[in-house]
C-alpha cells in the first residue's frame, strides 16, 4: 500500500483551476522530486497535501487514512511535516527552542502546563541532537531571527525532521543559496531524510536528478508524468514543457 | 531553573523587607496598590507579550473576579461562608477562569484586530450589563464589603494596611512564580511560538486556537487573583473596575514596562502606580504629564524601559558599559532642564493668582518675566540635548564595539 | 405609533449619517493605512471645540470652513512625527499609539479649554423647524446634518473612484513600495489621507458639537461606537461603514423609542416573576434600557459569524 496517495485532486480558487485532476501514489521510503514550470501550481499542491488548503475534489490519503480538508495540526500528528520556500521559524525565539517546539507534540507533551521544560531530559537530548545534525549547535542559543539565510534554510529544515515524522515534503529547499551552500544542504537532507519518505519540490535539476527515485512534472495543474528520472529526461511532452516545441531533428 | 533561584530569593526578600523601608501611611498604601497591578498587568502580559493577543477588554476578568470577591467577604461576615479572607484571591481567580473559558472560547477562534475588537466588544457590553444587573453589581455605587469580618488568620484581623499588605506581598509571589513557571511549559512556550508564526505552528501539531485558549484562560485566572486583592484592599468596587479605562490601563503598564520581557509589567505597573499616587499629590495636571510621558514612550522606548535597560546588555558584555555615564550624563542635564521649564510651564498656565514656587524662585503667570526665565530655560534645556546627540550616539556605537580580546569570536 | 416610528428613523438617520462621518474618515486611515486610529473621535472632539472658539471670532460658518483645516493640520504633523516612527515597531504600537494620543488629547483639552461644558451653539439661520409631523418638529438643523454627511459621501466616493488621486491612493494602499517606484511621493501621501481622515472628524465635530454637546467627554461618548461601527460595516470598506453606521443609529433609535421589553416578552410566553426573584434585573428589562449595548452585541455577533464583517474584504 502506498504511503501517500493522491486520488483526482483539482483545486480552484474562484473560477480558475490551479490543480487539475492530479493523481499520485507515493511509496513509502522513496524520494520523490516535484519539477515543473513556475505557476505550475507546485506549492499549491504541498498545501494541499499538508491541510493549508482544502481540496475542491478528490481525496487524498496518507497511510490509508483519508486527510484532505483536515487541518494541518492534524495531518503534522499523523506523521507527515513540510518545509517552505519563505522561511517560516519562529524569529524572536532562539534556535534550540524552535526545534525544542516541533518536537514536543510527537514526544507526547500535548499541551502541558503543569511540565517544566528545562526538566525534560529526554527532550532536550533529543532537540540538541537535531541541532548537531543540522550543524546548528553553536548558534543554539540564539534568537532564529538573527540567523544567516542558509543557516535559517538549515533550521527551516531541522524543524520539519525533528518530529520524525515518516512522511517529509520540502518545498524548493535550497532556493537563494549559493553553489557550496546548496550543496551542503543537499548532503543535510540526504542525512535526515534517510529510511524516510521524501517528496521535494526543487528547480535545479542536478539536485533532482541526484537525490529522486521518481520524478512528477507538473505543468498548469496537471501531472504529465511521472517516472524514473532517466525516463523523464528523454520524454518529449516534459521536453516540450520546458523547452517549447521540441525540435524536430532531435 | 537553578540559576534563577537567587533572583527569587532576592525577590522574596524584597518583598519582606520593603514595606520596612516604606513605611509611612501613603508608602504602604503605594506598596498595595503595587501587589494588585504588577499580578493584573502580568496576567495581561500572558495574552499580549507572550501570545501576541491584544486584548482591550481584559478588566472584565479583574472586575469579575473583585465582584465576587466582595460578594464573597460580605458572605463571611455574615457568616454565610467560613473561610479565611486570606484565600479571597483565589475566589476571584476561579471566576476570572470560569469567565475567560467562557468568553475564549469563542472569541479566541480569531486573532488579531478581530480578537482586540471582539475583547472591546465584550467589555463594553458587560459594563453596559453591570449597569443592567444592579443587584450583583450594585448599579452606579457599587458593592463595599468588609475584610475584618472573616475568621482570623492566627489571630490577625486585617485592620491594618500592613497586614494587608504581607498577604498581597504573598500572592504577588506565589502568582508571580507560577506566571513564572507557566512561560517554562509546552503551553507557555507554544504561546510564544504562535505569537511568532501561528502558522507555522499548526504545522508542527499544534492547534493555535487552543493553544490561545489555554493562555486566555490562565491570563483570566490570574486578572481574578489581582481582583480578589483589590477587594481585600479597598472593600469596594464599582463597573469602573471592570471598564475599558482599567484595560487600558493595564495595556500601557504591560507596553510602558515592556512586552517582550517577563519583568517588563512589573516594571511598568511600578512605574504607573508611582506616578498615579505621587504626581496627583503635587500636580492636577498629572494626567496630562502622563499622556505625553506615555507617547514618548511608545515612539523613543518602543520595548519599553524594560528593554531600555536589556539595550545596555551588550556593551555590558563588552565591559564598555562605563563609556556611557559621561555622554548619558551630558545628555541627562540639558533634558531635566528642559523637562522642569515644560513642567513649570504648564504648571503656571493654571495656577491664575496663585505663585509657583520653582526651584527656589516665585513665579507668577501675570509677570512677563516668569514666562520669559521659563521659555529660556526651555530652550536652553532643548538646545542642550540636541547639541548632546552626535556625542551620544558616537559613545553608543563605541560601546556596542566588541572589544579586541573578543574580536575571535566576532562573526 | 406611526409619528414615532417616522421620527426614530429619522433621528436614527441623523445619528447614522453622523456616526458615517466620523467612520468614513476612520475608514480611509485604515484602508490607506492599515492604523486603526483610536484618537479619531478625539479629531473629532477638536473639531467641535476648535469650532466653537472660532465661531466667536468668525461665526458658525468661520467655524465650519477653518475649524476642519486645523484639525487636518494637527492630523498630519501627529502622523508626520508620531505616528510614523512607530509604523515600523509593528500594529500594536500603533494601536497603542492612537491610544495614547487619545488619552492625551483628552486631556489637553480639558487643559486649553477647562472641563466645563461649552455653549456651542448652532446658527440662527437653522433655527426653524424643516417640517411638522404629526405635532413634532424636525429641526432644519438636523436637515443640514443630513445633507453635510451625505455631500461628504458623494465627494469621498467621486475622489476615490474617478480622481487620479484617488486611484493613486488606492494603489498605495496594497502596494505602496511599487507607487513608489513610480515616482509618487508615498509617505506624503499617507500624511495627506491621515490629514483628511482626521479633517473628516474635525467636520463631524463641528457639526454634532451643538447638538451632542461640546464637553471633554464627547469623544469618549462617540469613539467607540465608531469603532463598532466601523468593524460591523468591514474593516476597509466605504459602503459597509455607510451601512452600519446608518444599522447602528437606526437600530439605537428604535430600541429607545420602542418601549417595550421582558415584560411584554414574559407575558406572550405565558410568565410573569415576583419581584424578589433573584434575576429581576433581567426581567424588567427593557429595550431603551439596552438600546446603548446593541451596537457591541452586534458587534460580538457580526465577529463571531462573520469575522470580515458585513462588506469587508480585507484579509487580517
Amino acid at each position: 500500500m502506498s504511503l501517500l496517495t493522491l486520488d483526482s485532486v483539482c483545486k480552484s480558487f474562484g473560477s480558475t483551476r490551479i490543480i487539475n485532476d492530479v493523481s499520485l501514489d507515493i511509496e513509502a521510503g522513496e524520494k520523490h522530486a516535484i519539477i515543473g514550470p513556475n505557476g505550475a501550481g507546485k506549492s499549491t499542491l504541498f498545501h494541499l497535501i499538508s491541510g493549508r488548503y482544502n481540496v475542491s475534489s478528490g481525496a487524498i490519503g496518507f497511510k490509508g487514512e483519508v486527510i484532505h480538508n483536515l487541518p494541518p495540526y492534524e495531518i503534522a500528528r499523523r506523521g507527515l511535516a513540510r518545509s517552505f520556500q519563505v522561511t517560516n521559524i519562529f524569529p524572536r525565539m532562539s534556535v534550540f527552542e524552535n526545534i525544542r517546539c516541533a518536537l514536543l507534540w510527537s514526544e507526547g507533551y500535548r499541551y502541558s502546563f503543569w511540565q517544566l521544560l528545562g526538566r525534560q531530559r529526554k527532550l532536550n537530548e533529543k532537540a540538541l541532537d537535531v541541532l548537531e545534525q543540522i550543524g546548528l549547535s553553536d548558534k543554539a542559543q540564539l534568537p532564529s531571527g538573527e540567523l544567516a539565510y542558509a543557516q535559517q534554510r538549515a533550521l527551516e529544515l531541522g524543524i520539519a525532521v525533528a518530529s520524525g515524522a515518516e512522511l517529509i515534503m520540502l518545498d524548493e529547499p535550497v532556493a537563494g543559496m549559493s553553489n557550496s551552500e546548496a550543496e551542503n544542504a543537499v548532503a543535510l537532507i540526504r542525512r535526515i531524510t534517510e529510511g524516510k519518505t521524501l517528496i521535494m519540490v526543487e528547480h535545479d535539476m542536478n539536485i533532482v536528478f541526484d537525490i529522486a527515485d521518481r520524478i512528477s512534472v507538473l505543468v498548469y495543474g496537471e501531472i504529465i508524468a511521472t517516472d524514473t528520472p532517466q525516463n523523464i529526461r528523454s520524454n518529449a511532452r516534459v521536453q516540450e514543457a520546458y523547452l517549447g516545441e521540441v525540435p524536430s531533428d532531435a | 531553573m537553578k540559576k534563577q533561584l537567587p533572583v527569587w530569593l532576592g525577590f522574596a526578600l524584597a518583598l519582606v523587607f520593603l514595606p520596612s523601608i516604606f513605611d509611612s501611611v501613603l508608602g504602604i498604601s503605594i506598596l498595595n496598590q503595587m501587589t494588585i497591578w504588577i499580578i493584573f498587568a502580568l496576567s495581561y502580559n500572558m495574552l499580549l507579550g507572550q501570545g501576541g493577543m491584544l486584548s482591550f477588554g481584559h478588566a472584565v476578568y479583574f472586575g469579575l473576579g473583585g465582584f465576587m470577591s466582595v460578594h464573597a467577604l460580605n458572605l463571611i461576615a455574615d457568616e454565610v461562608l467560613v473561610f479565611s479572607i486570606t484565600l479571597i484571591p483565589l475566589v476571584g481567580g476561579a471566576v476570572g477562569l470560569v469567565a475567560a473559558i467562557f468568553i475564549g472560547s469563542f472569541s479566541t477562534r480569531k486573532s488579531g484586530t478581530v480578537f482586540a475588537m471582539i475583547s472591546l466588544g465584550i467589555g463594553e457590553l458587560i459594563v453596559a450589563s453591570s449597569l443592567i444587573f444592579a443587584d450583583f453589581f450594585g448599579g452606579e455605587a457599587g458593592v463595599t464589603g468588609d475584610r475584618t469580618y472573616g475568621p482570623p488568620f492566627f489571630g490577625i484581623e486585617f485592620l491594618q494596611d500592613a497586614e494587608v499588605y504581607y498577604l498581597g506581598a504573598f500572592w504577588l509571589f506565589i502568582a508571580t512564580l507560577f506566571m513564572y513557571l507557566f512561560t517554562q511549559t509546552p503551553a507557555g512556550r507554544m504561546a510564544n511560538a504562535v505569537r511568532d508564526n501561528p502558522e507555522r505552528a499548526e504545522f508542527i501539531g499544534y492547534s493555535t486556537r487552543r493553544v490561545r485558549f489555554i493562555s486566555f484562560c490562565a491570563a483570566g485566572l490570574f486578572a481574578g487573583i489581582a481582583g480578589g486583592l483589590f477587594a481585600i484592599n479597598y472593600e469596594f468596587i464599582t463597573e469602573e473596575n471592570l471598564n475599558a479605562l482599567t484595560s487600558g490601563r493595564v495595556l500601557l503598564m504591560a507596553y510602558i514596562g515592556g512586552l517582550g520581557f517577563f519583568i517588563g509589567p512589573i516594571v511598568g505597573a511600578v512605574i504607573l502606580t508611582l506616578m498615579n499616587s505621587l504626581l496627583s499629590n503635587y500636580s492636577e495636571m498629572w494626567m496630562l504629564y502622563l499622556g505625553i510621558m506615555f507617547l514618548l514612550t511608545v515612539i523613543f522606548l518602543p520595548r519599553g524601559f524594560a528593554g531600555f535597560i536589556m539595550m545596555h546588555q551588550i556593551p555590558w558584555q563588552n565591559r564598555r558599559l562605563g563609556t556611557l555615564i559621561l555622554p548619558y550624563s551630558v545628555t541627562t542635564v540639558p533634558a531635566l532642564v528642559f523637562l522642569a521649564a515644560f513642567v513649570g510651564l504648564v504648571e503656571l498656565s493654571h495656577k491664575g493668582d496663585d505663585i509657583l514656587p520653582f526651584f527656589g524662585l516665585s513665579l507668577g503667570a501675570e509677570s512677563m518675566l516668569s514666562w520669559g526665565i521659563l521659555l529660556a530655560l526651555a530652550g536652553i534645556g532643548a538646545l542642550g540635548v540636541k547639541l548632546s546627540r552626535p556625542r551620544l550616539a558616537a559613545a553608543w556605537a563605541f560601546a556596542n564595539t566588541p572589544t579586541a580580546d573578543d574580536r575571535g569570536d566576532v562573526r | 405609533m406611526f409619528e414615532v416610528f417616522v421620527f426614530a428613523t429619522l433621528n436614527g438617520l441623523v445619528t447614522g449619517l453622523l456616526l458615517f462621518m466620523l467612520a468614513s474618515g476612520l475608514t480611509l486611515i485604515f484602508s490607506m493605512m492599515g492604523v486603526l486610529n483610536f484618537a479619531h473621535a478625539s479629531f473629532y472632539m477638536l473639531g467641535a471645540y476648535f469650532a466653537y472658539t472660532l465661531s466667536a471670532y468668525l461665526g458658525f460658518w468661520g467655524g465650519l470652513l477653518f475649524a476642519p483645516l486645523i484639525v487636518g493640520c494637527i492630523g498630519a504633523a501627529v502622523e508626520r512625527y508620531g505616528l510614523r516612527r512607530v509604523h515600523q515597531s509593528g500594529h500594536v504600537a500603533e494601536l497603542v499609539f492612537t491610544f495614547g494620543l487619545a488619552f492625551l488629547i483628552e486631556e489637553a483639552v480639558q487643559f486649553f479649554w477647562g472641563r466645563d461644558t461649552k455653549n456651542y451653539q448652532s446658527p440662527e439661520l437653522f433655527d426653524f423647524a424643516l417640517f411638522t409631523l404629526f405635532g413634532q418638529e424636525f429641526s432644519a438643523y438636523r436637515g443640514f446634518m443630513i445633507a453635510i454627511a451625505c455631500l461628504i459621501f458623494g465627494a469621498l466616493y467621486f475622489v476615490l473612484t474617478r480622481s487620479r488621486v484617488g486611484i493613486i491612493i488606492q494603489a498605495s494602499i496594497s502596494h505602496p513600495q511599487t507607487v513608489a517606484n513610480l515616482g509618487h511621493n508615498v509617505p506624503l501621501i499617507f500624511m495627506c489621507v491621515f490629514g483628511v481622515g482626521t479633517a473628516l472628524a474635525g467636520v463631524a465635530g463641528v457639526i454634532a458639537g451643538p447638538v451632542l454637546t461640546t464637553f471633554p467627554g464627547m469623544a469618549a461618548v462617540l469613539g467607540s461606537i465608531v469603532f463598532v461601527v466601523v468593524v460591523i460595516g468591514g474593516l476597509g470598506s466605504l459602503p459597509g461603514a455607510l451601512i452600519a453606521s446608518l444599522l447602528v443609529g437606526l437600530l439605537q433609535s428604535y430600541a429607545i423609542a420602542a418601549d417595550v421589553g421582558m415584560p411584554e416578552l414574559l407575558h406572550l410566553l405565558g410568565l410573569s416573576f415576583d419581584s424578589s426573584h433573584p434575576l429581576n434585573d433581567l426581567w424588567t428589562l427593557n429595550l431603551p434600557q439596552i438600546a446603548p449595548v446593541l451596537p457591541y452585541l452586534l458587534l460580538v455577533l457580526v465577529l463571531i459569524f462573520k469575522p470580515t464583517g458585513l462588506m469587508g474584504n480585507r484579509e487580517q
